[in-house]
């Protein structure tokens, strides 16, 4: 035991040691965050798109003055909460065309003579915007508003489509369906948990592996059997690994305080009580999963190279509902989300994907995890059965077929 | 009473057979050669002895019974293929593997200082072992092999890579270890190393013990099956000569044992385009008896699988 131990304690000195994993543990999540939020921010800001209803609310800040020219004499007066300063009338194109050259506004409106007939509304710009047009539904919504002499008859002109409320029979989250953030989380735990659970069993290969090309393990093989070493292995890079989880779930969890602090117009989004107790178990299973499996193939390939031509089957399973995202996002609930929440190797991403969005059964919860413990506990004893000395020393190289008279052999 | 007793031993993988009958004793206070060409099944057998193989037939004892994990913590080895954590610092290194033999660490630590000062790795302790040259990293290797002072010491191939300089210090401290009652069972090809060092040889060829026992006494047993003679010509293919070597103007010829120096010297005597001008029967080195009885091995093992 007390050489167990030492190999723990070896595994999570030399792993912490090494750069690459800081790197990996903070660098990466810290450019998703700021892929993330930063595209955002900037999305935001470059975008000048008014909130009709809510600047007639209040709740939006008043936007820059809009300058326009009436052919069709339609604007007569504003809505009563529209500020006088809103828009700016000019009263022929080319005094608009001058103070447009002046660099007094970046485009004015040109309302044709013909505008009730035709509906059309010309704008005239500075320079070519294709990707950020000047919001035309203020303009829009004045017109309507002189056109009908009420200000709900013009919200409505302007958006006719009803406002639905879903209520769904099954379980609900308490969630805004349409808030953005109810798409956003779910996927941002799917990706977090194939990352993590392939990032740290990867850490299994590479330890395995890197003691066969350094020779160390005859060394180690002197003072511990070969089931010890994966053990310890095993154990010591789940402590790693856990510090790995905490990091990123902990600065997700943050990501998302702050994203919701920086976008006060998105109401909150909550996640499920016991998130974090669930994600802490389908992730310290998955991970002895797959950190198993990856022993198992560092143990009988001569080097990382060769081994790694096999991670990518190995985390397949993994891989599946990133795959089929889209069925989470549509139906988290559905036949297939839950089929393959329910099957051990895909269950670590595919339900902590459905819990993040709320509203899983209990019992599918617990099935789902006892299926993925006793999957686990199969996957270990079976990959310890390669690791045995002459694998360990062995230089040959890994085949399918040397996998399966390894597996064959008696333990 | 024998630190070491390998009876028999038989091992497989597979199909293949790799250790077919090796048998041999190693005493304390002994360096044991443990002798044999590429593939004779050297590695195979030492690891056996070290329970990193479990062997398939014969017995092995080690501190008289079966060795275990107390017996393995008295065992120290230096494979052939060295092992050290090449991107991990030099101390940290050899800390680890002090510890996993059962010192405590603040031990490992007191007495490492020693050993690097002695072996010149002192001031490289907080060096990864990848910036070390070839020859700190096998002085390296021997620091974790000796540092938990071992009763036991296994050591394959310990001068390669190594200068002069450092052969002579590493040889010195192997004789050292000799000299404190240790039992050393020494792996290589240098056969000088082996003539030097070595009390007693097994040598295994083809997963089978060939020769085994004193060095001198063998030496004695295959004297008159070596010639060193003088002369004009080429004496490179002489019938019923395993192996001619020149060497400092004079020619070293191995003869099989089926034939004696007098059936040589008159077939040499014969031949009109030789002038023999020296011609004396020399005691064998070990290289000579290595040569003929490989040689002769692998004949008749052609022979028996013919």
């Amino acid at each position: 035991m007390h050489k167990i131990f030492l190999v723990i304690k070896h595994e999570i000195i030399t792993t912490l040691q090494r750069r690459s994993f800081w790197i990996m543990t903070f660098l990466f999540p810290a450019i998703i965050i700021f892929f993330n939020l930063g595209t955002q921010v900037i999305a935001n800001s470059s975008f000048n798109q008014e909130d009709v209803q809510g600047i007639l609310a209040g709740t939006s800040a008043t936007p820059e003055t809009i300058a326009y020219v009436d052919e069709a004499g339609i604007i007569n007066h504003l809505p009563p909460s529209m500020s006088a300063t809103t828009l700016q009338r000019f009263a022929s194109e080319d005094k608009a065309r001058a103070a447009l050259e002046a660099g007094d506004y970046e485009y004015f409106f040109l309302i044709p003579a013909d505008y009730v007939a035709s509906g059309n509304l010309i704008v005239i710009t500075k320079d070519f915007r294709p990707l950020n047009t000047p919001n035309e539904n203020l303009l829009s919504f004045v017109l309507a508003y002189n056109l009908t002499d009420d200000e709900q008859t013009a919200v409505a002109l302007l958006d006719p489509t009803p406002n639905i409320q879903q209520q769904a029979l099954a379980p609900q989250t308490g969630n805004d369906q349409n808030n953005s953030l109810t798409f956003f989380v779910p996927f941002a735990t799917m990706f977090i948990f194939f990352f993590l659970i392939s990032m740290s069993s990867g850490f299994m290969l590479q330890s395995v592996t890197r003691e066969k090309e350094n020779r160390t393990v005859e060394i180690l093989l002197l003072s511990l059997r070969p089931r010890e070493l994966m053990l310890g292995k095993v154990l010591g890079l789940s402590v790693v690994a856990l510090l790995q989880m905490v990091v990123w779930m902990g600065g997700s969890l943050l990501a998302l305080n702050r994203s919701q602090a920086a976008f006060s117009s998105v109401s909150s989004y909550t996640l499920p009580p016991g998130f974090v107790i669930w994600a802490f178990l389908f992730f310290a299973l998955g991970y002895l999963l797959y950190a198993s499996l990856m022993g198992a193939i560092g143990a009988l390939a001569p080097n990382a190279r060769e081994g790694g031509q096999f991670t990518f089957f190995v985390l397949l399973p993994l891989l599946i509902p990133l795959w089929l995202n889209i069925t989470f996002v549509e139906a988290p609930h559905g036949t297939l989300a839950t089929a393959l929440s329910l099957f051990p190797l895909t269950a670590p991403t595919a339900m902590m994907t459905r819990l993040a969005t709320g509203g899983v059964p209990t019992w599918q919860i617990l099935v789902s995890l006892g299926g993925l413990a006793i999957t686990t506990y199969i996957f270990v004893v079976v990959a310890a059965r390669f690791f045995r000395a002459d694998t360990l020393l062995s230089g040959s190289s890994l085949k399918a077929r040397r996998f399966l008279t390894e597996l064959r052999r008696p333990a | 009473m024998s630190t070491v007793s390998v009876s028999s031993v038989r091992k497989n993988f597979g199909r293949v057979t790799a250790v077919k009958d090796v048998s041999f004793e190693v005493f304390p206070g002994e360096i044991f050669g443990l002798l044999g060409p590429n593939g004779a099944g050297k590695t195979t057998t030492i690891r056996m002895m070290l329970d990193i193989f479990e062997p398939d037939g014969g017995e092995i004892s080690v501190f008289n019974g079966r060795i275990d994990e107390a017996k393995k913590k008295r065992i120290g080895y230096m494979p052939e293929e060295r092992g050290l954590y090449k991107d991990l610092q030099l101390e940290q290194t050899l800390v680890f593997l002090g510890t996993l033999k059962g010192l405590a660490e603040n031990d490992a630590k007191a007495r490492l200082e020693g050993w690097l000062k002695r072996l010149d790795l002192y001031d490289h302790r907080q060096k990864k072992i990848q910036e070390l040259s070839k020859g700190m990293q096998q002085k390296a290797q021997l620091i974790a092999t000796l540092l938990h002072e071992p009763d036991l010491i296994v050591v394959d191939e310990p001068f390669s890579g190594l200068d002069p300089v450092n052969t002579r210090l590493v040889k010195d401290i192997i004789e050292e270890q000799r000299e404190a009652g240790k039992t050393i069972i020494m792996s290589t090809h240098q056969m000088y190393q082996v003539e030097a060092l070595c009390n007693r040889i097994v040598l295994i060829s083809n997963g089978r013990t060939v020769l085994y026992g004193e060095v001198s006494q063998i030496k004695r047993e295959f004297s008159g099956n070596a010639i060193v003679l003088e002369g004009q010509g080429d004496f490179s293919n002489v019938p019923g000569v395993l192996e001619a070597r020149r060497q400092n103007g004079a020619w070293h010829l191995a003869l099989n044992s089926s034939v004696n120096p007098q059936q040589v010297f008159r077939h040499l005597a014969q031949q009109d385009g030789l002038q023999i001008e020296r011609f004396e029967i020399a005691e064998p080195s070990l290289d000579d008896i290595f040569v003929r009885v490989v040689q002769e091995g692998k004949e008749a093992e052609e022979v028996r699988y013919a």
